[in-house]
């Protein structure tokens, strides 16, 4: 087994399940956490990814297959996904930022009009394959139709934006926007966007006017 | 412009009014500092606060002048906080900051107070581009450098952590800032009490918990297990959501920042995190780590070097001022 990637809370490993490519992810004890809160949390965060991928793809969002869950191990393993992750591909010069941040906004779309938040929307949890745009990590999902809610996960993808692609930031939410309205509808996309305003607006010392 | 730049700063955001001379060369010569201190069981009350600063403010900046071994006379800027902070408070440091001006003939220098922790800390620190956890009564806020500007990665969506430990404490019936106290009770208990965690995507809230640790503390439970609890969780949320920036950015160098920055249990969570990911951690020396006049006075100097100054007839203070909105030359000129 290779360790692929270490994220913030869980080790991902690739290796093999039934012949197929396929992903390891153990949600690893955190030691800095009290045991009690750690265990709790990642048995919780464990079905519950489960669960949402599911349900995800019950509402036709591109996420990973799923092979096997075990609670008691908290770990997931699923389908291996063969592409960039959506954070190097706005990295790298020569690409369409505009085409693929569209179909991140229909993927996104999607899965809000199918009654689910991710809650975890950065751009390393964006990879693009041959099926297109592909989410992965549903540890922080949760089932929700509240304007409120997919507003939070417009704003995580609007800061990651700012914070890790600031010179693009701008453009690449703009088509995002397009594609998402495409999915769930202008008006319905202009009220996660009015509320995506009023939370920014919430955070330490934003200007009020 | 003539080298090693000297300059005077003044704090005075909140309870602490502090001056401070700094030199280019030499870095900070001194730190002089007077805190508000409320009556047991209150916060700060800002009119209270501003009093205070008023009262004590010509004898702070006349001892860091006479600590630092500098003339008035040979200053080449004076610096103050513009914000944010409370307003009151911010009126005392930016009038004593413009007389100073105006009676030496030197030009006034707008600091953003964030900015100054962050600033200074790399300065004492000798972290050059890290990502920052500022972790304070005013802040709660993951941050890394991207094209010139500071940019929030995560935070706090309601209390910060200085917050929430202050209405801890004066719920028990001590005066802020608390963060001390509870971290001496918190160290005699290891009874964990479950209490909410909320992380949402990269950001924290902690209204929940801390409406859940007072119903705690009011039916009874002892206060070193709710403080310890409150600990776990609070300091578990915010080192998660530094993780995930972490693993984001890849960035290898983690400073943390701020009155909180003081609490042991925190940077003990943080150093066994960053561990994990091969990143090194810098934690501000204890002296510095609270609100002071030196961190305006060195922000104030990196600026005033890349030609940042204010008239004196504009130089308002501003309440509201997120520190990623703040241009920094002296990071794009380098």
């Amino acid at each position: 087994m290779k360790l692929v990637y270490r994220g913030a809370e869980a080790d991902i490993f690739s290796d093999e399940w039934g012949g197929e490519g396929a992903i390891f992810k153990f949600r690893k004890p955190l030691p800095y956490r009290h045991p009690e809160l750690d265990a709790e949390i990642r048995a919780q965060r464990t079905v519950r990814e489960a669960e949402i991928i599911h349900d995800a793809k019950a509402a036709g969002v591109n996420a990973p297959s799923l092979y096997y869950v075990s609670q008691p191990e908290s770990l997931i393993v699923m389908e291996e996904i063969n592409g960039p992750r959506l954070k190097s591909l706005l990295s790298s010069p020569g690409r369409d930022p505009e085409g693929i941040s569209f179909d991140f906004g229909v993927t996104v779309g999607r899965l809000h009009r199918g009654g689910i938040m991710h809650g975890d929307l950065t751009t390393s949890n964006v990879l693009v394959d041959r099926a297109g745009v592909r989410l992965i990590d549903f540890g922080l999902s949760a089932h929700s139709i509240k304007v409120e809610d997919h507003a939070v996960d417009l704003r995580l993808i609007k800061e990651t934006l700012a914070g890790a692609h600031s010179k693009i930031a701008a453009v690449v939410m703009a088509s995002f926007m397009k594609g998402y309205a495409s999915e769930v509808g202008e008006a319905r996309a202009k009220t996660v966007g009015r509320k995506l305003v009023e939370i920014e607006r919430r955070g330490r010392y934003a200007r009020l006017e | 412009m003539r080298g090693n730049l000297c300059v005077l700063g003044i704090e005075s955001t909140a309870h602490t009014f502090s001056a401070s001379v700094t030199k280019e060369n030499e870095k900070v010569l001194s730190d002089v500092k007077d805190v508000y201190v409320p009556p047991e069981g209150s916060g700060i009350h800002p009119t209270e606060a501003a009093k205070h600063h008023a009262l004590v403010a010509a004898k702070v900046i006349k001892e860091a002048l006479s600590a630092s071994g500098v003339k008035a006379g040979d200053l080449d800027a004076v610096a103050y906080a513009m914000g944010p902070g409370l307003g009151p408070c911010l009126r005392v440091g930016a009038v004593s900051a413009r007389t100073m001006a105006l009676a030496l003939g030197r030009p006034l220098v707008p600091v953003n107070h964030a900015i100054g922790h962050i600033e200074l800390g790399c300065m004492l620190t000798g972290a050059k581009s890290p990502l920052v956890l500022l972790i304070s009564g005013g802040h709660t806020m993951v941050i890394s450098c991207s094209a010139g500007m500071w940019r929030v990665l995560g935070e706090t969506l309601d209390l910060t952590l200085g917050q929430l430990l202050d209405q801890l404490g004066r719920h028990f019936g001590y005066s802020s800032p608390c963060g001390r106290r509870i971290e001496e009770a918190a160290s005699r208990s290891h009874r964990y009490l479950r209490l909410p965690y909320t992380v949402k995507g990269n950001d924290v809230s902690f209204s929940g918990l801390i409406t859940a640790a007072k119903r705690l503390v009011d039916v009874g439970e002892p206060f070193e297990d709710v403080c310890f609890s409150v600990q776990e969780s609070a300091f578990a949320t915010t080192v998660e959501v530094t993780e995930r920036a972490l693993a984001f950015t890849g960035s290898k160098e983690v400073m943390v920042v701020g009155g909180v920055a003081a609490n042991k249990r925190l940077s003990e969570m943080l150093n066994v995190m960053v561990e994990r990911h091969s990143a090194r951690l810098s934690v501000v020396p204890l002296r510095y780590s609270g609100d002071c006049g030196a961190q305006i006075a060195w922000t104030g100097l990196l600026a005033f070097k890349e030609g940042v100054t204010i008239p004196v007839e504009k130089s308002v203070i501003r309440q509201s001022w997120r520190l990623d909105t703040v241009p920094l030359p002296w990071r794009t000129a380098a």
